[in-house]
């Protein structure tokens, strides 16, 4: 990697203070796992001058409950999340989720918070510097979005403009159907943000110098069957191609209450909101999972080549309602 | 029966396993020396462009740099079949093509400058379609290739070398078939086999004439054969193998990466390590050829075969080294596939705007199958037959016979491969659940079960030549010089059991050189699976000789004849009085007795494999699982038992059946870049997906070497792929007949997708 | 802005198979004066300091450029580069972590163990895990070994007998292209229960 300074951040607000300082010119780094593709690559246009590590800041790696919210911070790593007894026993559609992602190895050193502010995977975007240099398109400020008539097979269904790349994470899928918050810090104080807010499709709604703090998630209800499903190349270390998170309740065959939020389809997590209202009520079955699924995925529009991946969410859907 | 060898079939560790389960193998990025300089390779972002100039004022003055070179400070060295490609030329043909190289004292010294040499381009339109390379007024890559059409042949293979399966007569062939089918087929996927190890070296530059590079490579002998032709025959240069880091063949061939080092060593007068980082190796060095056929066969009702004609057009990327060698060798392979009297069919080499292709195992005959299975599946299942019967029954039998890569005809002298093949089917199940073409062999909801079967044979066990001497010492060791490296199949080991079994000494007593071309004499290296055969019987020849000057030697001592002697355990001994004996120092303590074996070209044996599948596809999302693998083969002799286990166990990765599922070099075919070139977007098996694999290996005696012994390593790869495509389209009861089945194209062939309109607003 | 402590190792006491280290503890007034820090790479402490020659950790280095490059312990290999292969697995404070995807500056008082690690470092006798993958012929090229070894030692470490399943779940992250897995899975279960 080239050469870059580094500082030892021991405070959120020392943090918050370099990045104000450093004026954009300064990267925030937690696992690391990211944010270390983005420096080998040299991909985007600005090289950081200082790499500031948020690991060094006590106390942000919790994962506790009270108050009947799950709160974790930003920095708790993945592997934390997957082997909490609170998480797996409460939230288990974010255990699955966290656990989904990557490999062991990179579950240990990723947090939280780098997986929601991870950068995209488009592989224009991430097109290395080394051979034959960057790619510049539309979410680098320049040209068009090169996926719209390349290869865009893994690309945005819904919900996007300009760039077409979708959220990769995981976490935030099913952060979303469990209705949590990003909280973060910035100069001009803390604000929370739902995680459904947190992504647009030029970049997340993080202002300038702010940092993700921590992430409150309120109870589920216990009889409430939650589900993720991811689909993928291959099993374990990919992204998802398509990912579904559900949170049902049902009372004798009825749904009470139902959640579906789709990933990989757009900038960020969609909640499948009608889908949601045309459940609640109604009894169960093949028939009206299918009918959920295709309302889900109603506002799809897909590239030259992700059609299919419509197809793949739908099944997706049925098969975490009927779960 | 118990076995007749000591050591011969017996497990034993690796030699090398200590060093290798220690972290103490000194791979070549591991390697260090003195005032070693760092080498790093700017590469073109253009698919097609003139260099009009170069500047480089201001990278000289950056701290450490010491050489960058351009095309114009080059010799003109040339690699290529014709060699028409120059080291670093005034041309760029593929995005990534080498434009300069800097020598700096870090790596990041050396990366760091890439960044400051400032070149102009005169961008040229490019192409990237076999077909479109084809066409008149298509962007011309070379002056030599008129068309884009490479020129064929292989004047290594000799005077007569294949270029085409023409013989016979095809018109009365087909007149002669109940059946015909015709049709387009391809294997377009270009996957890389990628090595873990990426291709490096390291050079040093020492007299006006002479290099020593450290290599990584598959085959440390050829790279020296293969410099010296390329540096005109001026230059001396030597080559020193190590452990290497996988190759599947395509490290057989480093030669860019060893020039640039050599040039820049060259340079400087320093040693200069270059070693690819992965990006480089999936963006900028070979890839399996992209094949595509346009052919028709005639079948009749019981599955003969009566006629074969078509084109089969071969993307070799930007440029060929061996691609014409893999066109001769899948030539001779696919009649040994299809004894068939009757061929007219007709390669065409093609060059395109990518990076490019060259050997991987399979070499040749995997991407000729991928296409022509397809093809003689639609007549298999007009005329209504078993695709495991056909295979059989057309595969080689001995006294059959086929045009190898020398233009020559050979008739099999080896065994009859019938019984593995119908072993396989039997651990398999194929009677059971073999349901007819187009139809699943269960079905569960969405999910529908499929099989299919798969086949290739080589005679390249016996291609090519090897040299090995052997040398025992009055200590009662031995040493064994061949210069080959061990690039996972375990055969150093092999080698050293061989010249044990031969010496019948413990094979801790006998070692074997570094593979250094300085001090080892021929060897084509092992490639084409004729390690056992080939280099097993220079090894053995050089044994046996040793074995025999010593007994003569010690004869007179013994008061006996040669012929009456035997050693072991490094003590010659009268056979018919074991108590009149005498240990190897007997020779007298200053001296060494060497042997010397040699092995020429045998391509009358042909090895063979069947492979059978099944998949479970996902008929709502598209995902294809593979569930089962069973390899059938015969190897006449087993030599090592969890070596070969391993070997047939490589059937998946590098580029072999995962080809056929989810392996793809993604191409973006309007700016030429490759999309996927890292080890996220490129996919590979992982342990969770680990199918069941079942190995059925017989041993039937092979008229090969004193072991009869064949090597089936390399063909594991190649009957996989199209057999998953049998597989997926019995599961889903449509043809599906592109690679890899991705989700999106069995979606696809289902019609449960239509293509997207754009815009996702 | 934070005031670094450095650590300076006074003397090394023999104990146990670790190299325990007495300390003594300085604080920097200024922020300028030579950064330090300190890592126990299997058992040994290695004082570095932070700067851009070549004897210093560069902020830039991963942690297996420091391992292989600065110490010299080539064991750990690096291959893709990228977090997607496990080929550069080591063991941080006991869990397997990514040496080309962490910085080494980063690393300051943790424990690191390699594949170098394992074996006994006075009789040379291998690690109970080293010894399975010697036995079962678990590997063909042995590039990808080392970090499979490390992930496996992982593994066995939280889970001393895990199922068929689990290891492969625990491997999921380690790429082998010769396809030597199927051995690698018989030698994890074969050392599992007996690993030290
Ligand atoms: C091989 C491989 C496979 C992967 N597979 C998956 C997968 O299947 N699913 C998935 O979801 N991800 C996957 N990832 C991505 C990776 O796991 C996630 O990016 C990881 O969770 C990031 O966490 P981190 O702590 O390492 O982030 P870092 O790399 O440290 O940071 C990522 C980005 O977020 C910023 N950032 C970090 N923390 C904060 C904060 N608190 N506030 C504001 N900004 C912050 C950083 O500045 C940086 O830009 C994969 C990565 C690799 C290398
Ligand atoms: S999808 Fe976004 S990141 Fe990718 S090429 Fe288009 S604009 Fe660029
Ligand atoms: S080299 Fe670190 S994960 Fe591949
Ligand atoms: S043994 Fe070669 S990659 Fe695993």
């Amino acid at each position: 990697m080239r050469s870059f300074t580094h500082i030892n951040a021991r405070t959120l607000d020392e943090a918050i203070e370099l990045l104000r300082k450093y004026r954009g010119r300064a990267v925030l780094n937690a696992g690391g796992t990211d944010l270390l593709s983005a420096l080998k690559g040299e991909y985007l246009s600005r090289y950081p001058e200082t790499v500031i590590n948020l690991k060094s800041i006590s106390g942000l790696d919790y994962v506790s409950e009270d108050g009947g919210l799950l709160r974790i911070g930003a920095l708790a790593k993945l592997s934390d999340i997957v082997r909490s007894p609170l998480v797996s026993s409460g939230y288990r559609v974010l255990a699955e989720a966290a656990r989904s992602v990557a490999s062991p190895q990179i579950r240990n050193a990723a947090t939280i918070g780098g997986n929601l502010c991870q950068d995209i995977r488009c592989w224009y975007y991430r097109y290395p510097r080394h051979i034959g240099g960057p790619v510049q398109c539309a979410r680098k400020g320049s040209g068009p979005c090169l996926a719209v008539r390349g290869d865009n097979r893994y690309h945005a269904i819904m919900n996007s403009r300009k760039c077409f790349a979708v959220c990769p994470s995981d976490t935030a899928v099913a952060l979303a159907v469990l209705d949590a918050q990003v909280h973060v810090s910035g100069p001009e104080g803390d604000r929370a943000i739902a995680v459904t807010d947190f992504f647009g499709p030029l970049a997340n709604a993080l202002r300038s110098n702010e940092i993700v703090r921590k992430i409150e998630v309120p109870k589920v209800s216990v009889s409430a069957v939650q589900t993720f499903l991811k689909f993928t190349v291959r099993e374990p270390i990919d992204f998802a191609v398509v990912s579904v998170a559900s949170v049902i309740t049902r009372e004798e065959g009825v749904c009470t209450d139902a959640r579906i939020a789709l990933g990989a389809v757009a900038p960020g997590p969609v909640r499948a909101s009608k889908a949601e209202e045309m459940l609640k009520g109604e009894r169960i079955d093949e028939e009206m999972a299918a009918q959920a699924a295709e309302q889900a995925l109603a506002g799809a529009r897909p590239l030259s080549k992700n059609a299919y991946k419509i197809e793949i969410a739908k099944t997706l859907v049925k098969r975490a309602i009927l779960r | 029966m118990a076995s007749p060898y000591r050591f011969i079939g017996k497990t034993t560790p690796r030699k090398d396993a200590r060093e290798i389960v220690t972290g103490r193998a000194n791979f070549l990025a591991d390697r260090k020396f003195p005032g070693m300089l760092h080498g790093k390779v700017l590469r073109s972002p253009h698919p097609h462009a003139l260099i009009k100039s170069v500047s480089r004022d201001e990278v000289m003055k950056l701290p450490g740099v010491e050489a960058v070179l351009t095309w114009e400070d080059v010799p003109n060295w040339k690699g290529g079949t014709p060699r028409c490609t120059r080291i670093l030329d005034r041309k760029v043909r593929y995005v990534g093509d080498a434009v300069a190289l800097v020598a700096a004292d870090t790596e990041e010294h050396a990366k760091e400058a890439l960044r400051f040499i400032k070149v102009e381009y005169e961008v040229l339109p490019a192409v990237f379609d076999i077909e479109e390379a084809l066409k008149p007024g298509a962007p011309q890559l070379y002056e030599d290739f008129p068309g884009n059409v490479v020129t064929p042949g292989v004047p290594f293979f000799g005077p007569k070398n294949l270029k085409e399966v023409v013989r016979g007569d095809v018109e009365r062939g087909f007149a002669e078939a109940d059946v015909i089918t015709e049709g387009t087929f391809g294997y377009e996927n270009m996957p890389n086999p990628i090595p873990p190890e990426p291709p490096g070296v390291v050079a040093l530059w020492e007299a006006p004439d002479s290099v020593t590079l450290w290599v990584s490579n598959q085959a440390s002998y050829m790279d020296t054969v293969i410099l010296s032709h390329i540096m005109e025959r001026k230059i001396q240069p030597r080559t020193i193998g190590g452990p290497c880091g996988g190759s599947f063949g395509s490290k057989y061939m480093s030669w860019q990466v060893q020039c640039y080092a050599a040039l820049l060593s060259r340079a400087t007068r320093k040693p200069v390590k270059l070693v690819l980082t992965k990006e480089e190796h999936l963006a900028s060095f070979t890839l399996r050829p992209a094949s595509r056929m346009s052919a028709k066969v005639g079948m009749k009702k019981d599955g003969t075969v009566t006629a074969v004609q078509g084109t089969w057009l071969i993307d070799t990327g930007y440029y060929s080294m061996t691609t014409q060698s893999q066109i001769a060798v899948g030539c001779g392979e696919v009649q040994i596939m299809v004894q068939c009297p009757n061929w007219d069919l007709k390669p065409v080499i093609v060059c395109t705007n990518r990076n490019a292709s060259g050997i991987v195992r399979g070499f040749g005959g995997q991407e000729l199958k991928c296409c022509l299975i397809p093809l003689l599946s639609l007549a298999m299942e007009k005329a209504g037959v078993d695709p495991f019967e056909f295979l059989k029954k057309n595969f080689v039998r001995p006294g059959g016979g086929y045009f190898w890569r020398d233009g020559i005809w050979y008739n099999h002298r080896g065994i009859d491969h019938t019984k593995a093949m119908e072993r396989g089917a039997e651990v398999f199940g194929w009677k059971e659940k073999w349901k007819g073409w187009l139809k699943p062999t269960a079905v569960n909801g969405p999910k529908r079960r499929g099989i299919g079967v798969g086949i290739h044979g080589s005679a390249d066990i016996g291609e090519d030549s090897s040299e090995a001497y052997v040398r025992l010492h009055p200590d009662g060791t031995a040493m064994l010089f061949s210069c080959v490296t061990e690039h996972g199949t375990g055969q150093v080991t092999n080698y050293i059991r061989m010249v044990a079994e031969v010496l019948q000494l413990p094979m801790e007593r006998i070692s074997i050189t570094p593979p250094d071309s300085l001090i080892n004499p021929y060897e084509f290296g092992p490639a084409g699976s004729r390690g056992t055969y080939a280099i097993g019987a220079a090894i053995i020849a050089a044994a046996e000789d040793a074995r025999q000057r010593l007994l003569e030697l010690i004869a007179p001592r013994l008061k006996a004849k040669p012929q009456d002697l035997d050693t072991v355990d490094g003590v010659v001994y009268r056979k018919d009085d074991p108590g009149v004996k005498i240990p190897w120092k007997a020779m007298a303590v200053d001296r060494t007795i060497t042997g010397y074996g040699r092995f020429d070209p045998d391509y009358s044996l042909v090895n063979c494999m069947m492979t059978f599948i099944e998949v479970e596809v996902d008929t709502e999302t598209g995902k294809v699982a593979l569930l089962r693998v069973v390899n059938a083969t015969d190897v006449g002799q087993i030599i090592d038992p969890p070596g070969l286990e391993n070997q047939l166990n490589g059937c998946l990765g590098s580029a072999g059946i995962d080809s056929a599922i989810f392996e793809e070099m993604i191409l973006d075919r309007s700016a030429g870049r490759m999309l996927n070139a890292n080890m996220i977007d490129y996919k590979w098996r992982t342990f969770p997906e680990l199918p069941v694999i079942e190995n059925v290996v017989m041993e039937t005696p092979f008229p090969s070497h004193r072991f009869h012994a064949v090597g089936v390593g390399e063909i594991a790869t190649s009957p996989g792929p199209s057999a998953v495509l049998m597989a997926v389209s019995n599961a889903l009861g449509v043809w599906i007949h592109k690679y890899p089945v991705t989700p999106e194209r069995v979606l696809k062939t289902l019609g449960k997708t239509g293509s997207g309109k754009g815009g996702a607003a | 802005m934070e005031k670094r402590k450095s650590v300076r190792p006074v003397a090394f006491l023999k104990k146990g198979e670790d190299t325990v280290v007495r300390t003594q503890k300085l604080t920097r007034k200024k922020a300028r004066a030579t950064e330090r820090i300190s890592l126990t790479v299997n058992g040994k402490i290695h004082e570095m300091e932070v700067g851009t020659a070549s004897h210093q950790i560069d902020p830039a280095h991963t942690l297996a450029h420091t391992l292989r490059e600065t110490l010299g312990l080539t064991g750990t290999k690096v291959s893709c580069d990228h977090g997607a292969c496990g080929s550069c697995t080591v063991l941080m404070d006991g869990k397997a972590v990514l040496s080309c995807m962490t910085l080494t500056i980063e690393c300051d008082g943790k424990r690191i163990t390699t594949i170098e690690g394992l074996s006994d470092p006075e009789t040379g006798e291998l690690d109970p895990l080293q010894q399975a993958f010697v036995d079962h012929t678990a590997f063909q090229c042995g590039f990808c070994t080392p970090g499979m070894i490390m992930s496996a030692k992982a593994l066995l470490g939280e889970n001393p007998s895990p199922t068929e399943e689990e290891v492969k779940e625990g491997l999921s992250g380690n790429f082998c292209r010769c396809i030597s897995n199927y051995h690698v899975v018989k030698a994890v279960l074969a050392a599992s229960g007996k690993g030290r």
